[in-house]
């Protein structure tokens, strides 16, 4: 556990409106599962954790889901900090959850640097032939518009799904302003509780 | 999705100050079923850290004559002083309505570690402790002087004699073991009276040192008893070293309780709890087991159990406060105090009771906290200065004055400049936790500037409530991670 805690730890978010399959996505990407029956919304857990290669260097990669927190659009500034990356995910068949994505946006930029890595992802991709209500080139045009990276996918299908989680690794990578905020254990200058202690104390003082 | 008002909600807690959010974090993963509202928009209550924007928001509704003064906060005001250039965009800010620091020994801590919430916090190092010292001719200037935080630093301090160092050793051994036997009996028959007697009586102290052990326990009226005194400085010894040297107490970075409070309702969340922020209670309906209540987002919802605070009855006490921010990184109060320490961002001054004054009069002691801009508080080369006295139709002035006696006293070139000012009122409220029925309101936030434990008392009674019928081995505050991850490896080049 000490060792696996100071491996470089990227922190990625998934936002968007309840519903869209930010879970799905993530359950999809991480344990290749899908659950059609699992609906509802997101508790239980707190952040995936996924270990990775990247250019030869062991990373530690802590994926976030909202936790429900997003259905009220409650999620905190604390939820923001530290993160490298942010999937914003919207469902190509429900066209209100493309509408809120601009919110989104604004909710991450208000909340992060300007550095940070964005992808806009639409998602249920499967229901292209007969359901869609956002097109591809709307979607391109958002992701263009804030500077974000694009895909689509189906977690029903696999289709695409490691996509937006790579792109967005690689762009957090070739970020200098981002990679270099990638550390190990605990945060510089902050304090570990539960430390060892030792000198300076009063309580050796006889 | 299941609409609010489709569930029977355990228990509807308002408002997320520390105390709610603790207590939603607690009764949600024991697997109760919350609902967790504020009437503001933004986490924390009382506790909450606001940018320069919300701070200005902020202001506005305490000021506005509309809202009735049900919260806690008052008489509010910022200026910007004249000619005063450097303030960054506002959120660049994080300014604490409340901050506290948190001792090592603190059951604050250990309750965020057993329930593995901690790791979404980053705790600072809370460094030196300084006593304000006024210029002795009016051509001098004031300084701060260091009080020694270990014994080394007692011997090596200059300005304090061999016979009262001494004293302070032996005091300070004393408190180490204030609760033995053969320590009770010396302490005891003091214990209600004022620890500066009981320190100069028992261990022949000098108003110097009264003033150093006093602002070591940051008492708000400087007048604390010897049974509270002891038990603070003691907790304050022991807590030095604990979680590294040189320090006694943390400070969460980016605004302090603020974000225990936002990391305690995402926990929540993780378990279950559901959030609405800028939705009120607007009209209060007691059934015979449940109580429904019309929210303003148009809502009808019942639950067994609301857990809100008071309306609150504003008898004058509580205390006054001033935040600055000044341009100037104060180097000389963030020293690590020991090789080997992290870096301090935090700093307290002390001006001990009656220094304050004009010309002799009594006044409260001030106490400021300087944050450095590792706190995420403030951009880089600008400091957080938090001032807190108790509230006296003067204590506005008092507090102008400390904040300019402070900054005359830091050794740089020119006298840092203030860039921003606010102030503001905190009253004291509700001291108890106070059951009616179906209702269950628990006390305001302490206006303590340490963490004070006991305030997490009345939130273990409110689970312990809820969980009469749990499974013996339900443990308050002890929760396993819910992080999942895969051994498998993934390889990007």
């Amino acid at each position: 556990m000490e060792c696996e805690d100071a491996l470089p730890t990227i922190k990625i978010l998934l936002i968007g409106s309840s519903g869209v399959g930010k879970s799905a996505l993530l359950q999809r990407y991480c344990d290749d599962k899908f659950d059609p029956e699992a609906s509802a919304a997101t508790i239980g857990i707190d952040f995936q954790v996924r270990k990775m290669t990247i250019g030869g260097k062991p990373y530690r990669v802590n994926l976030f889901d909202t936790a429900g927190q997003e259905r009220f659009r409650t999620l905190s500034t604390s939820f923001y900090r530290g993160s490298h990356g942010v999937l914003l995910v919207y469902d190509i068949s429900n066209r209100a959850t493309f509408l809120a994505m601009e919110r989104w946006f604004l909710e991450v930029e208000t909340n992060t640097t300007e550095d940070i890595a964005l992808h806009l992802v639409g998602t249920k991709l499967d229901k292209a032939a007969q359901g869609r209500e956002v097109s591809t080139e709307e979607g391109c045009a958002l992701a263009k518009k804030h500077g974000a990276l694009f895909s689509e996918v189906s977690s029903l299908t696999r289709e695409n799904v490691r996509k937006p989680f790579a792109d967005v690794i690689n762009q957090i990578m070739q970020t200098p302003a981002l990679a270099a905020s990638i550390h190990g254990g605990r945060p510089p200058g902050t304090v570990t509780l539960g430390g060892d202690g030792g000198g300076g104390s009063w309580g050796c003082a006889c | 999705m299941e609409s609010l008002g489709d569930t029977l909600w355990d228990v509807v807690i308002y408002g997320t100050g520390l105390q709610q959010s603790l207590l939603a974090l607690s009764l949600s993963r024991s697997g109760k079923k919350i609902l967790h509202l504020d009437p503001n928009d933004y986490y924390g209550g009382p506790d909450a850290a606001l940018s320069l924007q919300e701070t200005e928001a902020w202001v506005e509704h305490i000021s506005h004559p509309a809202n009735p003064a049900t919260g806690v906060f008052r008489s509010s005001s910022i200026t910007k002083p004249d000619g005063a250039t450097g303030l960054s965009f506002p959120r660049a800010y994080s300014l604490a309505l409340a901050p506290q620091v948190i001792h090592a020994r603190s059951t604050l801590l250990s309750q965020l570690v057993s329930s593995r919430a901690y790791r979404q916090v980053e705790f600072l190092a809370v460094g030196s402790f300084f006593v304000f010292n006024p210029p002795s001719t009016p051509d001098e200037k004031p300084s701060l002087a260091r009080i020694p935080s270990t014994r080394e630093d007692v011997f090596s301090e200059p300005t304090i004699s061999m016979k009262a160092k001494r004293g302070l050793i032996k005091f300070l051994k004393f408190v180490l073991d204030y609760e033995g036997e053969s320590q009770r009996d010396v302490w005891t028959p003091h214990a209600d009276g004022q620890l500066t007697d009981f320190l100069q009586k028992q261990f022949n102290l000098d108003a110097q040192l009264q003033a150093y052990v006093v602002a070591l326990t940051l008492s708000l009226d400087g007048k604390i008893s010897t049974k509270d005194g002891l038990a603070i400085i003691y907790r304050h010894l022991t807590s030095m070293g604990l979680f590294g040297p040189g320090f006694a107490a943390v400070y969460p970075k980016w605004g302090g309780l603020s974000e225990i409070a936002q990391v305690a309702c995402r926990a929540g969340a993780v378990g279950g709890a559901v959030y609405m922020l800028g939705t009120s209670i607007q009209k209060l309906e007691t059934r015979e087991s449940e109580i429904e209540l019309h929210l303003s987002s148009g809502d009808v919802v019942k639950t067994q159990l609301l857990v809100r605070n008071d309306e609150i009855t504003d008898d004058g006490s509580g205390v006054s406060r001033m935040v600055a921010v000044v341009r100037s990184t104060l180097k000389e109060l963030f020293e690590p105090l020991v090789e080997g320490a992290p870096l301090p961002a935090v700093a307290v001054v002390a001006f001990p009771r009656g220094l304050v004054g004009d010309d002799g009069t009594p006044t409260n002691p001030v106490y400021l906290f300087a944050h450095s801009s590792d706190t995420g508080e403030c951009p880089v080369g600008q400091c957080v200065l938090y001032l807190t006295t108790l509230r006296t139709s003067d204590s506005k002035k008092f507090l102008n004055k400390a904040l300019n006696c402070f900054l005359e006293s830091i050794n740089e070139g020119q006298k840092p400049q203030s860039l921003y000012q606010l102030y503001y009122e905190q009253a004291r409220g509700a001291v108890e936790s106070r059951a009616e029925g179906l209702i269950h309101n628990l006390p305001d936030a302490s206006l303590s500037l340490s963490f004070d434990d006991s305030t997490l008392e009345p939130m273990k009674a409110v689970w312990e409530k809820m969980l009469s019928d749990a499974p013996a081995e339900a443990e308050y505050m002890v929760f396993p991670d819910r992080d999942v991850g895969q051994d498998e490896e993934e390889l990007y080049d």
